[in-house]
């Protein structure tokens, strides 16, 4: 398995019932909310339509694919 | 095709003028609602009888089903694929890994439509709905994308 296999494999991987728990038990800091909602308001700010925003995580995901190509073959 | 290729609006409005219930879930429906995630893949929950309509309006981008819709029905789930891929969930309730039971019909009755363009509407699960979708698999990135709805849903113009 190559790592960008492992990578995936590790993405896709199914939660145990605890982990997924703790994960949604913990508590949502000031800081987090206020990072996300900045991130939020900088998209819709940045790109205002629904058409915009779908069409710049095409551009980012094809970006990072790029990157991907780029790293793999280093 | 290449990644600006893909007429995202030809096919939204292909499904929408088809008259499919089909709702978007995953991460592009988060997308939509204003948080910049990243994803390859598009997520539908398409009510099991109209498979074949989807399926119809989805070939307009030459979007091909993996499998019959009699098969699809049997399993729950198929893709349509060409360079984009298409998940398609198609059951008429899925429960979440904690026990609840989310059915599709209750899921579209509480929908809330994006509009694209002139005549063109997405249709999105409600956020709370929607975490419930995230419940399906209870993956790594589903958790994460909770947490994201939920902050979300706490801004009043959520």
């Amino acid at each position: 398995m190559s790592g960008q296999d492992h990578v995936r494999s590790f993405a896709e991987r199914r939660l145990s019932p605890l982990e997924a728990r703790e994960y949604l038990e913990t508590p949502i800091s000031d800081s987090e909310r206020d990072e996300v909602l900045a991130l939020v308001r900088w998209f819709m700010r940045r790109y205002p339509t629904p058409l915009d925003r779908l069409a710049y995580v095409r551009r980012a995901y094809a970006r990072w694919q790029r990157t991907l190509g780029i790293a793999r073959s280093q | 095709m290449r990644a600006g290729e893909f007429d995202e609006a030809a096919f939204f409005g292909a499904i929408h003028q088809s008259g499919a219930r089909a709702l978007l879930i995953g991460r592009r429906a988060l997308v939509l609602l204003g948080l910049p995630v990243l994803t390859a893949a598009y997520d539908f929950w398409v009510h099991i009888d109209d498979i074949a309509v989807f399926n119809t309006a989805a070939a307009q981008c030459d979007l091909l089903p993996s499998v019959l819709p009699e098969t699809a029905r049997q399993r729950g789930r198929y893709v349509l694929e060409n360079d984009e891929h298409v998940d398609v969930l198609v059951a008429r309730a899925v429960t979440t890994v904690d026990g609840v039971r989310v059915a599709f019909d209750e899921v579209w009755a509480a929908r809330r439509p994006v509009s694209l363009a002139a005549g063109v509407d997405v249709q999105l699960p409600g956020i709370d709905d929607l975490i419930l979708t995230k419940r399906f698999a209870d993956r790594p990135r589903d958790v994460e994308d909770i947490r994201l709805l939920r902050i979300l849903q706490s801004e009043p113009k959520a």
